[in-house]
This record gives C-alpha cells, structure tokens and sequence, in this order.
C-alpha cells in the first residue's frame, strides 16, 4: 500500500504526444479512476504506472521512491488486464501462486496465502480448475486474486469488467470496490465507462488527447465540469452556442435570448444538463428562462423519459422528465414549455 | 457444388454425404496409397530377399540385411553419426531459431512479411546450388581461408570443405528456416498479455520465458524439432556435397547401395533409417508431452 505520485510524465511516438505532461497524485489507499474516449492516453499512463511504457520525460514515485527506470517485475503492482491473461497451461491455484513464487515466499507458507487469496475473491472450491473450465465473471476474480496475492503496492485494473455482461458488471463493480476498500489498496483504474467510473472511483480524472481534462470527485465533475468535453463527456448535456451581449444575457445562434450566469461578453457556449430542464405546466412558478417549443422526439426508456424539444429553428434540447403517473407524457407534435433558471446552464468560454 | 453439399451434409439419406464426403478425401488417399504404402511394403518385402553378386536380388525371407547392418561397425558407425548430426543439428535450430522467431512473432513492423521472405530465402536456392556456394566460402582456396591468409592471421588454408562441421554448418542453414517459421506462428498466436502478467507477477525474461512463453510454445517446438530432426536424419544432398567422400550419412548410404544394385540391403538400410526416425520422434513426443502435461 502506498502513495503514487506521477510528474510531468510525458511519452512521445514519433510526432505523437500519447500522454501529454499528466501529473496525479494518488493518496494511500485510494480508488482513482482514469476516464476518458478510447486512445485518450488513459492505457498508456497505466502503462507507465505498470512499467511497460518508459515516458519520454517525467517521473514516476512509488512511497516517494523513484521508479521510473525500473522494470515491471521490480515494481510490486498487481495488475488486471482486460483478457485477464490467465495462464492457460496453470491452474487456478497455480495462477495464483505465480506471483509468491516468483517472490521467494517459503514454499510453507504458499497454500496459506494461496487459499486466503481465492478465498476473498469467493473462489476457493475451484482451485484445482484449469482457467477454460471458468466462466468470464470467475476468469476475471482469479485474475483479481492472482494480483492481490503478493501484496502489492498498488492495484491497477485496465478496463477490468469490460469482457462481463451487463448484469454481472454491475454486481462486480461492487464487489471489486468493496474489496479495496477493506483491503485499503492505492487503486488505479481505467475505463471508458463513465457509469462503472462514476460507481466505483473515489477521485475520476477525465483525460482526451493524452492530457488531463479534471481531476475531481463525482460531485465535481458532474456540477463544476471544467470544459465542454467533460460536460459532453461525464452524463450528458445540451450545448446551446451563442454570444454573451452583456453581463447575464445570452443569444443563441437560434436567435433566443437567455439568461445565463458569470461569463465576459464575447462568444458562449451554455451547457444544460436533460434532467435541470424542468417542463412547466400553465400555473408554474416563474422561472429565469420560459420557453416555447415542439415535441419532435421521444424516447421511453422506464426509469425517465427524453424529450427532444426545438425551442428555435437553430436549437433542440433533450429533456429529461422522470416517469412519474403524474407527469402524463407529452406527444411528439405537443407544444411545451421549458424553464430554467439562470445558473443551472454553465457558461464555457475560450 | 458438389464441395457445398459434402459440406452442408444436409442430404436426405445418409448414403449420398457418405458419399459425397469420399470424393473429398479419396483422391488424396488414392494418391498416398498409391504414391507411398504401395512402394514401402514393396520396400519392405525387398529387404527379406538375399542378394547375390552374379543373380543381384534372389527371393528370401530372412533378416540377414538388418542383422549385417547392426553387426558390422562400418554402418552401426553411420548410424550414430547420423543421429549425432542430425540431433546436434535440431538442438543448433532450436537454439538459433527460438530468439528469431520470438522477434519475428512480437514486430511490429509493417516489413514484416519482408522478414518472413528472407528467412525463407535460403529455401529458394537448390541444395546443389547452395552447396556450391558452401563451398566457394569453406574451400581451401575459398573465401574465409584467402581473407585470413591475406590478413596473416593463418599461414596454411585451414581444412574446412569435407568436414564434419560443414555437414552440420550446411544441414542448419537448410532446417533454420523450417523451425523458424514453425516457432514463430506458434508463439503469434500466444497473447502478449500472458508475458507482460509474468511481468508483473514479478518474473524477470527469464523466468518469464522459463515458465510461461515455453510452455505455451510447446506444440510448435515439438513440431518444428521433429521437423528438423527428420530433415537432418534424411538430408542428402549436404553430406555428400559438403562432407566429401569420406564422411557417411544414412541418406547418402541408402542411395548408393541401390546405385550398387544391392536392393534388398538398401530396403533394410532404409528401413531402420525410417524406424529410427519414427521411433525417436514418437518417443520425444510423448516424453515432453507427459512432463508438460497437467
């Protein structure tokens, strides 16, 4: 267990920055998750975390000790690969012995730790099974116990639950969290799920284009996204382009005048999250923003229920309203009104 | 049309796929047959007869060929340097061929398929022509003996055409292709991530190769050394070419005795020539395969 701090890492291909200056610090028994679109660099700084990708430049510290130039296998991280990348040719029990073995561990103490292992990760009654007599779900616990084993420093999991179905991903996202937790292990994960991010990670760090975008916890990045690409990245959001004219007033390329909060004149772009928008009945309370608009789309989808209403011939928003018996569903064609108040959309600018 | 129905095997009576599954298989089976097990037992039968000088092949059954062969230390002789330079050849490829493949297997280059053609290259040039150009290197007035006379390093040209060590120098030159290219589709189809979680398990390359990469590649080490091994134990061509007169292998024994007319000791010759390859290649076989099995 321990602190990992990255600086300054940088790693070149050619002309091709794939991880362009990303610094974190990753406190003692932290989750961090790496989030991003595929090849936005997040493989690669685990990559480095790993030892398989020597940076360019910057460094890589491990409990404050340098360890940028060694090589994977002095580097105690336990490491969960997509594939898993079971060996076939071991059994479950030698799968997880690997690691002690290769660490000297009195051959005494082996059946000990190996049975501990299999046993956090419920799979103690198939130790004698070769990986292709498992199903996916207990392929990737015997990967997760084969690299908790030996102890490691850091645990770093590469899209871990990406090979499972729905429905069980759901179950193991927990039950790895969990496991962490108890255990009190420096995490880092990558994904480019942001719900399996969102469930699991204690701090998410949003990356495109090998930088980092925001560091922040769920709350963070979800209310105060930095950019534009997190706000479209992290849930979802309608853009509305536009200029600010003066301080609070806003025009949408579709002509609408919109009250927004802080942001200097100049060009806009407001960012307003579906579930924010409210749909207001004849006898509504006023909001800063009213407006008009068609139904041209919906979408059922059990728990809610998206709108997509075109508020200006230039713009449509999606909307989206709880399924409640109350909230009778408005019919595509249906003329509604939206409101919001000033400081829900959020103002990005260059 | 007729490949897709012997294939679907959807045909209402049994009879017609059996049918249709035997003009599949049958021009090949006619063709080994006719081609190999026919001339093999007509081999076999030959090697019971006796010969005489003056009648050459008179009809027996005896096993004096083989009890001549295994008594007489002239060719009991052959026989092991067969083995030996055939065996000492499969470990040479082995040990040769294993790195190369492993690097041809893991580039990533896109001259891949370039690699792959100049490893085959040697295989485009006949074993004659090849042999010959063995020998305008290792030929006493040959490459390496006038450059070393030259640079004064030697003061007499060194004996190296009609050696022993030019025989294997020719037969690994002919087999790394073989093993290489065995070795390398192997080790493809092994997924990188099974090394790189070695890695990371704490198993430096050598262990890493030792206990996963190894293992895994077994089928094609096992297939590319009995490759080799029997190219080595029937090479030909580079025996008599590159070792001379004196030097014996079995392929080039086998051949002269029926240039000699003797068929019936040339069948027996070739026969325990064919046993002993068959029988060391079963035994290896099973031996790794038991040790490795789990």
């Amino acid at each position: 267990m321990a602190r990992l701090q990255l600086t300054n890492v940088t790693k070149r291909y050619g002309e091709m920055k794939a991880v362009d200056d990303v610094s974190l610090d990753v406190a003692n028994g932290e989750f961090l998750v790496l989030l991003g679109p595929s090849g936005c660099g997040k493989t690669t700084t685990l990559r480095t975390i790993a030892g398989f990708v020597e940076p360019t430049s910057g460094s890589v510290r491990l409990d404050g000790k340098d360890v940028t130039d060694l090589p994977p296998w002095k580097r105690n991280a336990g490491l969960v690969f997509q594939s898993y990348a079971l060996f076939p040719h071991l059994t479950v029990s030698q799968n997880v012995a690997f690691g002690l073995e290769m660490r000297k561990i009195p051959k005494a103490d082996m059946p000990a730790r190996i049975a501990e292992a299999l046993r956090l990760v419920r799979l103690d009654h198939l130790g004698e099974r070769l990986p292709r007599q498992l199903s996916g779900g207990q392929q990737q616990r015997v990967a997760l116990a084969r690299a908790l084993v030996f102890r490691p420093d850091i645990l770093l999991l590469d899209e871990p639950l990406s090979n499972l179905d729905a429905k069980l991903r759901q179950d193991v996202r927990v039950e790895i969290r969990e496991l962490q937790r108890k255990l009190g292990l420096t995490t880092v994960m990558v994904t480019h799920d942001q719900e399996e991010a969102l469930t699991m990670a204690d701090r998410l760090v949003v990356m495109s284009e090998g930088r980092i975008r925001q560091i922040g916890t769920q709350h963070d990045l979800y209310e105060r996204p930095a950019d534009r690409f997190v706000a479209d990245f992290v849930g979802r959001s309608n853009f509305i382009d536009g200029t600010i004219e003066a301080p609070g007033r806003f025009r949408s390329g579709g002509g609408l005048e919109i009250a927004c909060g802080e942001g200097r004149t100049g060009t806009a772009t407001l960012a307003l999250r579906p579930e924010r928008v409210a749909v207001l009945g004849s006898d509504a309370a006023a909001t800063d923003n009213r407006f008009e608009g068609r139904v041209e789309f919906l979408s059922y989808l059990g728990a809610a229920i998206d709108l997509h209403v075109r508020i200006s011939h230039a713009e449509r928003v999606i909307v989206q309203l709880p399924n409640r018996p109350e909230n009778a569903p408005p019919k595509i064609g249906d003329a509604v009104n939206l409101g919001w108040n000033r400081e829900t959309a959020r103002v990005f600018q260059d | 049309m007729a490949l897709a129905k012997a294939a679907g095997q959807r045909d209402e009576d049994g009879r017609t796929s059996i049918l249709s599954a035997s003009t599949l298989v049958g021009p090949a089976t006619i063709f080994v047959c006719a081609g190999l097990l026919l001339p093999l037992l007509i081999l076999f039968r030959y090697s019971l007869n006796r010969f005489e000088p003056r009648r050459m092949m008179v009809e027996a059954l005896s096993a004096e060929n083989y009890l001549k062969f295994f008594s007489d230390p002239y060719y009991t002789g052959i026989f092991w340097t067969t083995l030996y330079v055939a065996g000492l050849c499969t470990v040479i490829c082995l040990v040769l061929g294993l790195p190369l493949a492993y690097a041809l297997a893991r580039t990533q280059t896109r001259f891949k398929n370039i690699l792959i053609v100049l490893v085959v290259l040697p295989l485009f040039v006949g074993n004659a022509v090849r042999a010959a150009g063995w020998m305008t290197l290792l030929g006493n007035k040959g490459f390496l003996n006038v450059t070393l006379m030259d640079l004064g390093i030697i003061d007499a040209p060194m004996q190296m055409m009609f050696t022993e060590g030019a025989v294997i120098v020719g037969i690994v030159a002919v087999n790394l292709p073989y093993m290489v290219l065995t070795l390398q589709s192997v080790i493809e189809g092994i997924n990188r991530a099974l090394e790189e979680a070695a890695f990371s398990l704490g198993a430096g390359p050598y262990e890493m190769t030792r206990r996963v990469l190894l293992p895994l590649a077994l089928p094609g080490l096992l297939a590319g050394t009995i490759l080799t091994f029997i190219l080595g134990m029937n090479a030909y061509a580079t025996p008599v070419l590159l070792g001379g007169p004196k030097f014996k292998m079995m392929g080039p024994l086998v051949f002269g005795q029926f240039q000699l007319n003797n068929w019936p000791f040339g069948a027996a010759t070739a026969f325990i020539l064919m046993s002993a390859t068959l029988v060391l290649t079963a035994t290896a076989n099973i031996l790794v395969q038991r040790r490795y099995r789990r």
